[in-house]
């Protein structure tokens, strides 16, 4: 049964990344970051079916309260992406944005950047836990474009290189630090 | 004659907010802060099996169907060419969005209210998820105490985002720059294993805070 569980973490997961994307899509009206937000919907999707078929095969074998929390818990993320895709799915219609829209998510408490990668920058040929954005400066890299592939939840093992455009969020007092990382200090 | 008790209800309930002058802007900003601070708390709510937690979680669910008629009022308001119209309706979809996921986490934390045993499962399963809820105890006399969130730059020196804080027996949620912590304090922080434990020692006097920062 252990399946069922690590299925209802990466739901998890997935749900959080597809909601910092989605709105990092609409920040910065881009349509690729969009699209990624419908397939990793797919993918909730996927896992949820999985996870009530196998509640269901094993019904026999199962504790009752368990299989009714992981039901629960699943649907529960599963609406989480839903509203994920609801925000996405703004950016993939062909109308413009609202300019609030905009100005809204930069007073948000958290904050979204894109930021290149220069040449000889700090952040050149690390990889993101050498980088250790997330623990020093509390930026959290959701997805990175490298000419035209995409990086959508890079794992820490991902290198950085010059001309990589990062997509992160994180505590806006953090932006700073992230500029003198992605340039190179004289 | 039920619906029409109904809807005087709702009136009443939306009455003080009718007038209020929050900008779209404002309102937007805040719906999507509370939308994660809301999905935080359910999550902190399972994992600690709290039920304060859970109460600011519904708390918040009923602000933010308030928010949502607000901002659809105003909307309604500035839409006066067809452009505008399909603009705004785009704005409100982000909104109603921010509002599904207050739902959904307010159906989350009935998982507290149903008889059923969540120790086994629950805490155990989200101690593994990539950010994690965490608590922690600030100590009386460590670096921490008498200093805001704001002038440690908390989250970003350490990647730990505190959303809640229990002083003495009264809770704060999602608090701000200008939260001062105190001693004694009980923080529920969101966070990477690392970043909890570079900031543990120092809420345990173990440590001090500037050997964080340089």
């Amino acid at each position: 049964m252990k399946a069922v569980e690590e299925e209802l973490l990466e739901m998890k997961d997935t749900s959080e990344l597809m909601l910092d994307l989605a709105y990092s899509s609409l920040l910065y009206h881009n349509q690729d970051i969009a699209e990624e937000v419908f397939n990793l919907e797919q993918k909730v999707n996927e896992l949820q079916d999985s996870i009530s078929t196998k509640i269901l095969e094993n019904n026999e074998d199962m504790d009752p309260d368990k299989s009714f929390i992981l039901f629960k818990m699943a649907d529960s993320i599963e609406r989480f992406a839903d509203a994920a895709l609801d925000i996405a799915d703004v950016v993939l219609r062909d109308i413009e944005l609202h300019p609030v829209i905009k100005e809204s998510l930069k007073d948000s408490d958290e904050f979204m950047v894109r930021k290149e990668i220069l040449k000889g920058a700090f952040l050149d040929g690390k990889t993101l836990e050498e980088s250790e954005m997330t623990t020093k400066i509390g930026m959290k890299v959701i997805a990175i474009r490298r000419g035209d592939n995409w990086s959508y939840g890079p794992d820490k093992e991902v290198k950085l290189k010059a001309g990589d455009i990062i997509f992160a969020r994180g505590p806006r007092e953090s932006e700073e630090q992230l500029n003198k990382w992605t340039r190179v200090n004289l | 004659m039920k619906n029409r008790e109904k809807k005087k209800e709702l009136e009443e309930d939306h009455a003080e907010i009718s007038y209020e002058d929050t900008s779209v802007r404002e309102l937007l900003t805040l719906m999507k802060d509370n939308s994660e601070l809301i999905a935080d708390l359910a999550y902190a709510s399972m994992v600690f099996e709290n039920e304060e937690l859970a109460d600011e979680v519904r708390h918040l669910e009923s602000q933010m169907d308030k928010m949502m008629y607000q901002i659809r009022l105003k909307s309604m308001l500035g839409a006066r060419t067809i452009n505008a119209a399909e603009q705004l309706s785009g704005l409100l979809q982000v909104a109603s969005a921010a509002e599904q996921i207050s739902d959904a986490a307010e159906d989350m934390v009935k998982l507290l209210d149903a008889q059923v045993d969540l120790k086994p499962i629950l805490p155990h399963l989200l101690k593994k998820a990539d950010e994690k809820v965490f608590t922690l105890n600030v100590e009386e006399g460590s670096d921490l105490v008498g200093k805001t969130l704001g002038e440690l730059r908390l989250e970003s020196v350490t990647g730990v985002r505190v959303i809640a804080i229990r002083h003495k027996k009264k809770w704060f949620y999602g608090p701000d720059g200008e939260t001062k912590l105190k001693g004694k304090d009980l923080l529920i922080v969101r966070a990477h294993e690392e970043g909890y434990e570079k900031l543990w020692p120092v809420a345990h006097k173990q440590k001090r805070w500037k050997e964080l920062v340089g």
